[in-house]
C-alpha cells in the first residue's frame, strides 16, 4: 500500500520561486583557495580542484558577502555548483565532495607501485653532468649483487600495491643484463604465485642493444626506457662517450627495438641542460619526427647546481622561456591535426580538467616518495628517491632509509619515513597551505633538501614552486585565451586518464 | 591616530587596523618577501600594526621600484587577509570533509530532509513495501 504523506504538498507545478528555500542571500564559506592571474582575472580553486576564474575584486565581493543572489544569479549558482559557497553550514551535499576527494587522492591506496632496482652503477658513458655512474670493469664493487636482488624482491612483494613496477637503472642497466635476466626470471615466478601484477622496465642509453637482449625483452614482456636530449649536437654534447657518437647509438637503438619489440615498447625521457635551453623547438622536432607520441620537458637537474643563488632563479626563469617555446611548437603540431602532448603539462592538465589525479613523484602530496617509489641500490642502500640516491653518491645519506638487511616495517614506516612524512604534503606546508594551486601541484622533500638546505623548503625563492606556479598559470591562461588550445589540453587530459 | 603608508628612506612602511586585519594574514603575506626584503612588524598603536620591507643589501630598488613595492604590499595584504578568512572560516567544515574522504563510512550520513517524490508519495515507505 501506498501512503500519501498529508502534510506534505506536492512542488509539482509551482512557480520557480517556490524552489528557492533560502530567498536572503546569506551563505557560508567552503574551503577554496584564491590567486592572482592577470589585472583583470583571479582564478579560486576549490578543495578538490575545480576552478572558477574571475574578473578582478570577486574574490573580496565573494568572502565579504556582497554576492547578491539575484544580481549575481550566474555567478552565485556557479559558486553554488561548485562547492565554493553553501546555503547550509554543512552542505547536504558534502558526501558527494567527500569522494571526489578521495578520488584526487587515490595513489594512496595502493602505496609503492614502482621498485627501482640500481642494477649496476658502471657505465660506458662519460656524461659530464652525471655525478653518479663509473666507468669501470669491477663488477664485484658496482653491480647488484644477486643476494641483494633476491632481498630487493623480496620486498618489492611485500607492498600491498596489487601491480609492482620493477625498474632496472644504471649506471649503464645493460651492463649487468645477467643479473636483469636473474631478478625477472625470479620476481615473475614469484608474482605469478602470489598472483601479483608485475610490470619490468630497463632504464638503458641502448648503446649495447642487440638483437638477443631485445627477444629476451620481447619474451618477457620487458618495456624498454631510453635517454634522448635532441638533436644529435644536442644529445652528443651532453652524453659523452668516448669513440662513438651517443645519439646514433640510440637512434639506431631505438628503431631496432621498435621493430623488435613493438612501437609503444619504447620509451625516451630528457635531460634538460643548459645547452638545451637553446633549442626548445628542435628538441620537440626531433621527438615528433622519431614518432613518438609526445616529450617530457623536465626541468634542469638540480643535483650539482647550488639553486640558492640569484644564477639558480635566472636558470628557472631560463626554463621557463624554453618550456613556453617548445609548447608553443607542440600546440602547432596539435593545430595541424596530430596528438603531440607535453608530458608536464598533461599532469597538470589532468589535476585541472578531470576528476582524478596522477600519481608522480614530486607532484602530489603526500609525496610520491615512498608512497609511490622506493629505490634498491647497487650496493643494497634503500633510498626514498632515485634523486635520493644521487646524493647518496655525493655522501649525503639524508634520504637514506635503510639497507636491504632491514625489516620492511622499518624502512617503510621507520623513524627516517616518518620525519620524512611530516613535511611531505603540501597541505601543510607554509606558503603552499594557501596557494591557489596547492591540489595541483606537490610536495618534494628532497628537492627541497638538495637545492636549499632542508627538506621543508622555502616557497619564496624554490625553483621548483616558480617553476610549477608558472607553468600552472601559463596553461590557465593559454586555455582561457583560446579555445582551441582548451579543447587541444582537453584531449591530453583525456588520454591521461585511459 | 591616523597613519599614512610611506616610503621612508629605502623602507616600505605599511600600517594596518589590527580590527581588520589578522596578525596571522600579516605574517603569511610577509613570508613571500623574505627572500629580498628584511621584514618587521611591531605596533604603531595599541590597534595598528606597523609592517615594514627594506631591500637586502644585494636587492638595490630604484624610486619607482619601491612606489611599486608599496602599492604590492599594501594589496598583499588585503589578499592575504581574505585568504585567512576563508581558512579560518572553513577550518571545521575541511576537517569534516577530509574526515569523510578517508573514513570508511562512519562519517557518512544521511541527506537532511524528508525524500519525497514530487507527487507526494512516501518513498521511503514504498521502498520498503
Ligand atoms: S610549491 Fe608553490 S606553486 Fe606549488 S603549492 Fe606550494 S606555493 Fe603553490
Amino acid at each position: 500500500m501506498i501512503d500519501a504523506i498529508p502534510d506534505k504538498i506536492s512542488r509539482k507545478f509551482k512557480e520557480k520561486d517556490q524552489f528557492d528555500l533560502n530567498r536572503n542571500s546569506q551563505y557560508y564559506l567552503l574551503p577554496f583557495r584564491f590567486h592572482r592571474l592577470t589585472d583583470e582575472k583571479e582564478i579560486i580553486v576549490n578543495e578538490v580542484g575545480d576552478y572558477l576564474i574571475l574578473s578582478n575584486g570577486t574574490f573580496e565581493s565573494i568572502v565579504k558577502r556582497k554576492l547578491d543572489k539575484e544580481k549575481d544569479k550566474d555567478l552565485y549558482g556557479d559558486l553554488i555548483a561548485n562547492f565554493f559557497i553553501s546555503e547550509e553550514l554543512i552542505p547536504p551535499l558534502i558526501d558527494v565532495l567527500a569522494t571526489r576527494y578521495r578520488t584526487k587522492k587515490l595513489f594512496l591506496n595502493y602505496f609503492t607501485g614502482l621498485h627501482i632496482f640500481v642494477i649496476s652503477l658502471r657505465c660506458e658513458h662519460t656524461c659530464h653532468y652525471c655525478q653518479v655512474s663509473r666507468v669501470t670493469q669491477n663488477r664485484d664493487l658496482y653491480d647488484m649483487s644477486l643476494s641483494n636482488i633476491d632481498k630487493g624482491i623480496d620486498i618489492m612483494f611485500k607492498s600491498p600495491n596489487p601491480h609492482v613496477t620493477m625498474e632496472f637503472q644504471g649506471g649503464e642497466a645493460l651492463l649487468a643484463f645477467d643479473h636483469i635476466k636473474y631478478a625477472v626470471e625470479k620476481a615473475e615466478q614469484i608474482a605469478i604465485e602470489i598472483g601479483k601484477g608485475l610490470t619490468k622496465v630497463i632504464c638503458t642509453n641502448l648503446a649495447l642493444i642487440n638483437e638477443e637482449i631485445l627477444e629476451y625483452c620481447k619474451e618477457h614482456d620487458i618495456l624498454i626506457s631510453t635517454s634522448l636530449d635532441g638533436p644529435k649536437y644536442v644529445h652528443d654534447k651532453n652524453r659523452n662517450k668516448p669513440n662513438a657518437s651517443s645519439y646514433e647509438l640510440a637512434i639506431k637503438g631505438i628503431e631496432l627495438s621498435r621493430k623488435l619489440l613493438g612501437h609503444d615498447r619504447v620509451s625516451a625521457l630528457m635531460t634538460t641542460t643548459k645547452l638545451s635551453l637553446d633549442y626548445p623547438t628542435e628538441i620537440v622536432e626531433e621527438y615528433f619526427n622519431l614518432g613518438f607520441q609526445g616529450i617530457f620537458l623536465r626541468n634542469i637537474s638540480p643535483y650539482g647546481f647550488a639553486l640558492r643563488t640569484d644564477t639558480s632563479k635566472y636558470e628557472t626563469e631560463k626554463f621557463l622561456a624554453f618550456y613556453k617555446k617548445a609548447l608553443d611548437r607542440i600546440l602547432e603540431y596539435n593545430f595541424s591535426g596530430y596528438h603531440f602532448t607535453e608530458d608536464l603539462a598533461k599532469i597538470f592538465l589532468t589535476k585541472i580538467l578531470t576528476p582524478f589525479n596522477v600519481g608522480f613523484v614530486d607532484l602530489q602530496s603526500p609525496a610520491g616518495l615512498i608512497n609511490g617509489v622506493i629505490v634498491f641500490n647497487y650496493d643494497g642502500g634503500v633510498y626514498a628517491t632515485d634523486e635520493s640516491r644521487m646524493l647518496a653518491e655525493q655522501k649525503d645519506y639524508t634520504f637514506k632509509l635503510g639497507t636491504l638487511n632491514d625489516d620492511y616495517n622499518d624502512l617503510f614506516f621507520g623513524r627516517k619515513a616518518q620525519e620524512i612524512a611530516q613535511l611531505w604534503a603540501n597541505e601543510a606546508l607554509t606558503g603552499c597551505s594557501e596557494c591557489a594551486f596547492q591540489q595541483y601541484c606537490g610536495a618534494d622533500p628532497v628537492h627541497n633538501h638538495a637545492t636549499q638546505g632542508d627538506m621543508y623548503g622555502y616557497r619564496p625563492n624554490s625553483d621548483f614552486c616558480q617553476k610549477n606556479m608558472e607553468i600552472i598559470r601559463y596553461l590557465i591562461e593559454l586555455m582561457e585565451s583560446d579555445s582551441r588550445i582548451k579543447r587541444i589540453f582537453e584531449s591530453w587530459a583525456k588520454t591521461a586518464t585511459h | 591616530m591616523q597613519f599614512q603608508n610611506e616610503i621612508k628612506s629605502n623602507e616600505v612602511i605599511v600600517f594596518a587596523d589590527a580590527s581588520l586585519y589578522s596578525k596571522d594574514s600579516i605574517f603569511k603575506c610577509l613570508y613571500w618577501y623574505g627572500d629580498k626584503f628584511h621584514t618587521n612588524v611591531s605596533f604603531a598603536d595599541s590597534g595598528t600594526y606597523r609592517v615594514s620591507l627594506k631591500p637586502i643589501s644585494t636587492n638595490q630598488l630604484s624610486n619607482l621600484e619601491l612606489e611599486l613595492l608599496l602599492q604590492k604590499l599594501e594589496r598583499d595584504l588585503i589578499d592575504f587577509n581574505l585568504r585567512d578568512i576563508v581558512t579560518k572560516e572553513t577550518q571545521n567544515v575541511r576537517d569534516l570533509l577530509i574526515a569523510k574522504a578517508f573514513s570508511n563510512g562512519e562519517f557518512d550520513e544521511m541527506p537532511p530532509g524528508n525524500v519525497s517524490d514530487p507527487v507526494g508519495f512516501n518513498v521511503n515507505k514504498v521502498a520498503n513495501d
